[in-house]
């Protein structure tokens, strides 16, 4: 799965730590997510998208597969 | 797009070189002190693999407790502590039962590491109930290896054993090799998922 929280995170000067407080996760988590290597529940996926007031699947993008 | 971000910066590659060196040499200095100060005092190789890995485990709760520290008073701390005593109990559990017996009754002993594993069940319990999603996934996965592996191993084992192969290990031989594997396997996880 991609992501575009990183461009969303930057545009609104968050860091990674501003926006794991923002999620009630650690920061690593945040970056597991931002690098690909962990894809949130859905539940958190719902929560990323209320903090960025934008749908999930403007942020989280299907991975094409060859 | 040019926008400024409030990302603490990468430590320079040197710092983790000497940071590493440091760990390199740190990790001599107490294996080396280890060693001497246990020399001929295992009976079998049992005992020497679970105070090694009791050792390896005090020593990660003690570097646990030192990141903990240096961590800014704005992330919460209780996770870490929590995961520091969890190592440290681990560890102790492990190196009791091979020193302990030299001056403590044998049902002191038990008695005693029976104590730590009920505070560190409770310890193991809140550090899950605490953790944020990742932790409790890459714990999940750590688990899920490690079974894979030793379910594995044990079958191999057990029909070897059975066959007259290989003499019958004991249980505290069998506890080394499953905590060895349950620390690779955990340490792979948490790897996989950028915890390393």
């Amino acid at each position: 799965m991609l992501n575009r929280l990183k461009v969303l995170r930057a545009e609104r000067d968050w860091s990674q730590a501003d926006l794991a407080a923002r999620l009630g996760v650690s920061r690593q988590t945040v970056n597991a997510i931002e690098t690909g290597k962990y894809d949130p529940s859905l539940p958190l996926a719902f929560k990323i998208g209320r903090v960025f007031a934008l749908p999930i699947e403007s942020i989280f993008l299907e991975q094409e597969t060859a | 797009m040019s926008v400024e971000m409030t990302e603490s910066p990468r430590p320079p590659a040197w710092r983790k070189v000497a940071g590493l060196a440091v760990l390199a040499l740190l990790g001599a200095l107490v294996g080396g002190t280890f060693a001497q100060l246990t020399d001929g005092r295992f009976d079998g190789w049992e005992d020497e693999a679970n105070a090694l890995l009791g050792l390896v485990l005090v020593c990660l709760a003690v570097v646990s407790a030192v990141v903990v520290a240096r961590r800014p008073a704005s992330v919460p701390k209780d996770c870490g502590l929590l995961q520091v005593a969890v190592l440290g109990l681990a560890g102790a559990m492990l190196l009791i039962p091979v020193f302990a017996p030299e001056t403590w009754p044998s049902g002191g002993v038990f008695g005693a590491v029976m104590g730590l594993l009920l505070v560190q069940s409770v310890a193991n319990l809140l550090l899950w109930r605490r953790s944020d999603e990742l932790v409790r996934r890459v714990t999940a996965e750590s688990g899920a290896l490690a079974f894979w592996v030793l379910q594995a191993a044990l079958f191999v084992y057990a029909v070897a054993e059975r066959v007259g192969l290989v003499e019958t290990i004991s249980g505290w031989g069998l506890l080394a090799v499953m905590m060895a594997v349950y620390l690779i396997a955990s340490s792979i996880a948490a790897w996989r998922r950028g915890l390393g």
